[in-house]
């Protein structure tokens, strides 16, 4: 899941950065908010997380012009400005969510959890099919029973190809939403992380299809 | 007294000065008139005196001499003299010959006795206890001496005749006056009225200007004043508004990203190989340096505590030099100091001063390069002391040196952390000595140089 955030101040968005990335999500931090609304038009971006008080572009003014041109993107501001009517603007103006700093990692990743089902449809937190489970609040998954220890990418990957169960994913997709704007990704990284999932599932839990992408199956055994 | 109503204060001015004109005019009218009928009616008592002697020239004195001694019936005053008939006879007659014969007498002027030539021609006597007014005409080619009498009364019916003609109507105008006053002044400062209404149910929270259609030209200032006071608070209150906005936002983002870091740093290093801790005491030292800010920018608004001193800029300069030398990184710019040889005496505020040079350095620094190069150099230039901080860093483009100025403007290239406070709180400690600030091109490529000119 490749998620944007949006804040100018250099520490607190290093700090977001990487414990979203500890989460196994991929985070892009971008510095203005004509950064933030070059990315969300031209990449396929999962979840916005924004700053209201940008330098240069103000917050409310991405998000107006992002629905303008109706990029769905869930977008959750963060801000200082806690009144009533900058929740209110920041909401009508399209804003899915709304964080007054200072908040807790537990919260933050508790509404991206819920922003993302909400996109997806879920119910709960939980991705299942046949023997496999992830649970995407305690990052923790079970097949046929057993506890499987995976990496972030790893987890990455397998959630986005979970929540598109039965469906082929395009290997751009797939790049785009686990490596993010990452450049010095390696051509056949992906194969590697296919290669390293299946060992630790089964060969038949992650279907290749050639020139396409990978699936996983409706029902894993 | 202590709050007389402007409505009652016209009122009482309007009727007093009404009374204090009306009172000696009316007086002196009166006066007018009494002297007027007293004239007109003294003319015409000699008249009769000279129609009655002329009268008996012509019919000759035997004529008289024949009646002697008898008394001519009354004549009664015909018509009607103000609001009662007069029947009472008041006009009288007397002829007397030369020896003090009474030839001719008027019932009523009997008890006269001989009225005596020679004496002042008007005269005003008593005759049966009633004033009369007399006047005695001696013929000396007849020899007889003729009297005409009007007795006082009569002037005195004319006179109330003409004060009735004159006074009820004005008397009776008195209450339409009054009425007509206070209707009057009730509708003068009806705007008044309506403008204290207006402001009694105003909200507190309400921007907007107050409209009075129609005022009068003594109350459209007031409204116009008031006008401009209400904007002027709305803006104060805006401002303040905005600022405290603006405090939230520098003081909660290091606070968001220290509870994010310290929340990382609970999970485990396992979780943040071990850098969150180290990240959250900086983002608190980041905010411990916020606040410090606020309250500098703070204390600079209000002067009352501080006082004005003589200053000497080196002096300044080198204590702050000194403090940032050894708080700042090894690795980070050199920081140089230019003094000229004499001291930099001005009288001004010390501790503004220091923060006005400790702030531009402090940017400068966060701004120059690793290794980079800042200069802070204080210097005379003619009639005004000189400030000069530069770096070589990337410098701020010319068309954005307004902008940065700002309160909490924030670059987009810098590290976040508190850089229009920073130039908020140099501009404000510049105010409070009349002094410019300029933003210009460093003498190396790029970068910033900030001068501060600040007149004796």
């Amino acid at each position: 899941m490749n998620i944007i955030v949006v804040e100018d101040d250099v520490r607190l968005g290093t700090a977001i950065k990487r414990a979203l990335e500890h989460l196994a999500y991929t985070v892009t931090w971008l510095r203005t908010g004509a950064e933030g609304l070059e990315a969300l038009r031209n990449q396929s971006v999962d979840l916005v997380l924004l700053d209201l008080g940008l330098p240069e572009k103000d917050g409310i003014e991405v998000i107006t012009e992002a629905r303008r041109l109706k990029v769905k993107t869930p977008i959750l501001v963060m801000t200082a400005r806690d009144s009533v009517e900058s929740r209110v603007q920041g909401l009508d103006a399209g804003a899915d969510d709304y964080m007054t700093k200072p908040f807790h990692l537990d919260e933050l990743a508790a509404r991206i959890r819920s922003l993302a089902r909400r996109a997806q449809g879920l119910a709960d937190n939980q991705l299942e099919s046949g023997a496999l489970s992830l649970n995407l609040s305690s990052l923790e998954v079970i097949y046929r029973n057993q506890r499987v220890e995976l990496t972030r990418r790893e987890f990455a990957l397998l959630r986005l190809l979970m929540e598109r169960q039965g469906k082929i994913v395009r290997r751009e997709s797939i790049e785009g939403s686990v490596y993010g704007m990452e450049s010095d990704v390696s051509p056949n990284a992906l194969e590697v992380l296919v290669h390293a999932l299946r060992r630790k599932l089964s060969p038949e839990a992650i279907h290749t299809v050639r020139g396409f992408g990978y699936m996983v199956p409706r029902d894993i055994t | 007294m202590s709050r007389a109503s402007i409505a009652s204060r016209l009122r009482w001015s309007i009727g007093l000065l009404a009374v204090a004109v009306l009172v000696p005019t009316g007086w002196l009218a009166a006066r007018q008139t009494l002297a007027e009928v007293n004239a007109l009616c003294d003319a015409r008592l000699a008249q009769a005196a000279f129609g009655l002697d002329t009268m008996i020239s012509r019919t000759g004195l035997g004529h008289l001499a024949s009646g002697s001694g008898q008394p001519l019936p009354d004549v009664p005053v015909a018509g009607h003299l103000g609001e009662t008939p007069t029947h009472e006879v008041e006009v009288g007659y007397q002829v007397v010959d030369a020896d003090g014969e009474v030839l001719l007498v008027t019932g009523n002027m009997r008890s006269l006795g001989v009225a005596l030539a020679g004496g002042p021609a008007f005269r005003d006597v008593h005759i049966d206890r009633r004033r009369w007014r007399l006047y005695t005409y001696r013929d000396t080619a007849q020899g007889i001496t003729v009297t005409a009498g009007e007795r006082y009364d009569s002037r005195r019916d004319v006179l109330r005749a003409l004060w009735m003609e004159h006074a009820v109507p004005l008397l009776l105008g008195i209450p339409l006056l009054v009425l007509a006053l206070r209707w009057s002044v009730r509708r003068a400062l009806a705007p008044l009225v309506t403008l204290a209404d207006l402001l009694r149910h105003r909200s507190t929270a309400c921007r907007e200007v107050v409209v009075l259609h129609g005022a009068p030209q003594e109350i459209q200032p007031i409204v116009d004043a008031l006008n401009g006071q209400f904007q002027r608070m709305g803006h104060a209150l805006e401002r303040e508004r905005r600022f405290s906005a603006d405090v939230a936002h520098e003081l909660r983002t290091p606070l968001a990203s220290t509870m994010i870091n310290l929340d990382s740093a609970i999970l485990g290093s396992a979780f943040d190989g071990g850098v969150s801790l180290p990240e959250a005491y900086a983002s608190l030292q980041s905010l411990a340096h916020r606040t410090e800010q606020l309250l500098l920018l703070a204390r600079l608004e209000d002067t009352t505590d501080m006082p004005r001193e003589r200053v000497d800029l080196c002096a300044v300069a080198r204590a702050v030099v000194d403090v940032l030398r050894a708080t700042h990184h090894a690795d980070g710019a050199s920081l140089e100091l230019k003094l000229p040889i004499l001291p930099v005496w001005l009288v001004g505020y010390g501790p503004a001063l220091d923060a006005l040079m400790r702030n531009l350095v402090e940017n400068a620094l966060r701004h120059a390069p690793r290794r980079g190069h800042v200069s802070l150099e204080v210097r005379y230039a003619g009639p005004a002391a000189v400030i000069e901080v530069s770096d070589d860093g990337p410098g701020i483009p010319a068309e954005r040196r307004e902008a940065v100025f700002e309160r909490f403007h924030r670059e987009a290239t810098s590290l976040g952390d508190g850089f229009g406070l920073g130039l908020s709180i140099v501009q404000r400690a510049a105010r409070l000595h009349a002094a410019s600030v300029e933003l210009l091109d460093a003498a190396s490529v790029h970068g910033l140089l900030v001068r501060v000119t600040i007149p004796f």
